[in-house]
């Protein structure tokens, strides 16, 4: 396999990166909304939580994203292929996110609440600038494990149009018949990304204090 | 709290007006004032749209570069799997179809085609090392791939219920998939249009070898909307073919593509199946 | 535009089939999957440093690439070195495969969290290695490898909707195809959402179940 292979093999794997680090954030960012609305001890809001976790949990992202795509515009939405693609990876990864956060709620010491409640914090003060923080350091582990599990899931984004790593993969096995070689590559590309996040989130895991005076 | 339902209606009700005002001008004004036409497609559809070392080439890309030209738009390309191209178009995706598609009854009644750009009909590609094929009848009993949710796929199911045994069908999400697996031994056969199997074949000679037709006589044109909304786009898109028709310069990018040039009608004829 | 079930609900043989084929590929290949999975991790065990850090090795490239790709690899790249597999075998494989490097790691843990004092207890009154496995770690380990397993199963549920993208009948391609041909794409995708929904909550029921009625047996030993 020659170079100009490997490079374009490498060129589309900027998009796999960007599209899986903006969904993670999206997905964080929306899974701790629903923690809050699971906590947030309003009836509706945590069914809907629970729906929202239950059903994305539930279906597969191929299903999700061909959903997504053909259905948005039906109701009105205009978006081209990189931002469903976004907007189906966030989604998905946020139910999952939330769930792994959900461990993380429970393991935030009820001493902490407590005395953030009397120093005069209002719940919304408490939930953001104690609960959301413990709960993060907790399922930190959990968090890279997620990283890692939407970066692979980005393969599938191609449904709705994007080129990314397996679908430029895809592209070069049609025009030159050598899919050993290109998705042994690109499995060797992702490879290498998901173990500098592994290494990157066991070094940050370590830096960082822990919590509840372990 | 209050307030900020009724700005958040506000902004709602602002939104859905303006989408109305983008709905007073049809699609050729919005595309002209936008200076984008979108067009989707797959890119598994050699000599029409493929990936060669990573850039997107084939007739598709003359003929609407062309397009573009004639209504003063630059094109911008949406590549999906051919079973998501049309919902794709129905849902708003993109402003019309390349692909190109078989013209069929089935599809005139949901869909307005541009005047044939080249013949459709289905024929079969085989190994060329396979002298068990040598007609279309002799794939009774194999196992013969075609592309999911194509009309070639509906043909080569109709023409497989005439013989005994009958043919198992495959469908691959694309026909490059179909290719690959037929040059793995897998499958013994491919049916899709002649212009996209002559190619195949001119470019593996050692590997691929054509079988002639066994479907009737089809074409492809390039599929868009019906509604009054697309009406005077799909007007001026099929006044750019007929004009780059009269003038040559399809016969030449025909010539380029497929080796050949295809003695198409103007207009869309009614197809035979 | 108006939803329209109807056109898909016509073409229920289709539609049953794909579902069928669904659950077939899951049932086999996650039992597959477990079954190779707790071989690795009983290799592991007691196959001498060696094997531990030989087998480490496959079961992190599988963990860290898509299933897509092996998919692919194995489909698509194994003709070429001799492996011409069918589609409904190849994705069996692929599966099994997939699945057990998950298995490994959650027996890996199920093995670690049996103390060593009741495997030593069993060698002392001469119990075979089988018999310890069989008799002592396997329900031991059972209530904690169950919650991540049912987990896998579902994993592996949905991980079946990718079979059709090498042309396993399943019911994303029976649904997509019958989608495609009667012009109701996102009603047929909404249709297998809810068959797909459906079977995870079930067999996330099925798991709870197994969960509690263990955790009865473990409470009652105690």
């Amino acid at each position: 396999m020659s170079w100009k292979l490997f490079n374009l093999l490498l060129e589309a794997s900027l998009m796999t990166i960007f599209v899986s680090t903006v969904s993670i954030l999206i997905g964080l960012f929306l899974a701790i909304l629903l923690s809050a609305a699971n906590l947030s001890g309003i009836r509706p809001l945590q069914w809907f939580a629970k729906f929202f976790i239950s059903f994305f949990r539930g279906t597969p992202l191929l299903v999700q994203l061909l959903l997504l795509y053909n259905l948005l515009p039906v109701v009105g939405i205009q978006i081209p292929s990189l931002v469903t693609a976004i907007i189906g990876l966030s989604i998905c990864t946020a139910a999952y996110q939330a769930e792994n956060l959900r461990g993380g709620f429970e393991g935030v010491p009820t001493g902490l609440v407590e005395s953030a409640d009397m120093a005069g914090f209002s719940p919304v003060q408490t939930f953001f600038h104690i609960r959301v923080p413990i709960a993060l350091r907790l399922t930190l582990p959990a968090l890279i494990n997620e990283a890692i599990l939407i970066l692979k899931a980005s393969s599938l984004v191609s449904v709705v149009g994007l080129i990314e790593l397996t679908r430029m993969a895809q592209n070069l096995v049609a025009s030159t018949f050598m899919p050993l070689e290109i998705y042994a590559s690109a499995g060797l590309i992702y490879l290498v990304i998901n173990l500098v996040v592994a290494t990157a989130g066991r070094q940050l895991e370590r830096r960082l204090p822990g919590v509840g005076g372990k | 709290m209050r307030n900020k339902v009724i700005s958040a209606l506000a902004g709602a009700a602002l939104l859905m007006g303006g989408a109305a005002a983008a709905q007073a001008q049809d699609a050729l004004a919005r595309i002209k004032e936008a200076g984008v036409m979108k067009v989707g497609t797959e890119t598994a559809f050699a000599p029409f749209d493929y990936i060669d070392a990573g850039d997107h080439v084939g007739l598709n890309m003359d003929v609407f570069a062309a397009i573009g030209e004639e209504l003063g738009v630059e094109i911008e390309w949406i590549t999906l799997d051919w079973a998501g191209v049309l919902p794709g178009l129905e849902a708003g995706q993109f402003d019309m179809v390349a692909g190109p598609a078989t013209i069929t009854k089935a599809r005139m009644e949901r869909y307005r085609f541009t005047p044939p750009i080249a013949e459709a009909t289905v024929a079969l590609l085989k190994s060329a090392k396979d002298d068990s094929i040598t007609k279309p009848e002799d794939i009774a009993g194999k196992t013969i791939g075609s592309g999911h949710a194509t009309a070639q796929l509906a043909q080569l199911e109709e023409f497989g219920k005439t013989l005994t045994p009958a043919p198992e069908t495959k469908d691959y999400v694309s026909f490059n998939e179909a290719y690959a697996d037929l040059a793995a031994g897998r499958i013994a056969g491919v049916a899709n249009s002649l212009p996209n199997i002559a190619f195949v074949a001119q470019q593996r000679p050692e590997i691929f070898a054509v079988v002639a037709p066994f479907g009737t006589k089809t074409y492809f044109g390039f599929p868009g909307l019906k509604d009054d909304d697309h009406a005077s786009l799909m007007d001026a898109i099929d006044a750019a073919i007929l004009k780059m028709k009269a003038d040559g310069r399809l016969g030449e990018m025909q010539q380029k593509w497929f080796g050949q040039t295809f003695d198409t009608p103007d207009a869309v004829t009614e197809p035979n199946i | 535009m108006g939803f329209d079930f109807n056109v898909i609900l016509s073409k229920q043989d289709a539609l049953v089939s794909g579902i069928g084929m669904t659950i077939f590929v899951w049932v086999v290949g996650t039992l597959f999957a477990a079954v190779i999975g707790f071989v690795i991790a009983t290799a592991r065990r007691y196959g001498g440093v060696i094997v531990d850090k030989a087998l480490t090795v496959p079961i992190e490239v599988i963990r860290g690439t898509p299933f897509l790709v092996q998919l692919f690899l194995l489909y698509f790249g194994g003709p070429y070195i001799g492996l011409s597999l069918d589609a409904l075998p190849a994705g069996l494989l692929a599966l099994s495969i997939y699945g057990a490097a998950y298995f490994a790691e959650i027996f890996r843990a199920g093995y670690q969290s049996v103390p060593p004092g009741h495997v030593e207890a069993a060698e002392c009154l001469g119990f075979t290695r089988i018999q310890i496995i069989r008799n002592i770690l396997l329900p031991e380990m059972a209530l904690l490898v169950i919650p991540p397993s049912v987990n896998m199963a579902i994993i592996l549920l949905k991980e079946t909707a990718l079979l059709s993208l090498i042309t396993v009948p399943e019911m994303t391609m029976t649904a997509s195809a019958i989608g495609s041909q009667e012009y109701a794409f996102v009603e047929a995708m909404v249709l297998i959402a809810l068959v797909y929904w459906v079977l995870v909550e079930l067999a996330g029921l099925l798991g709870r179940l197994a969960e509690k009625k263990l955790s009865r047996y473990r409470l009652a030993k105690a």
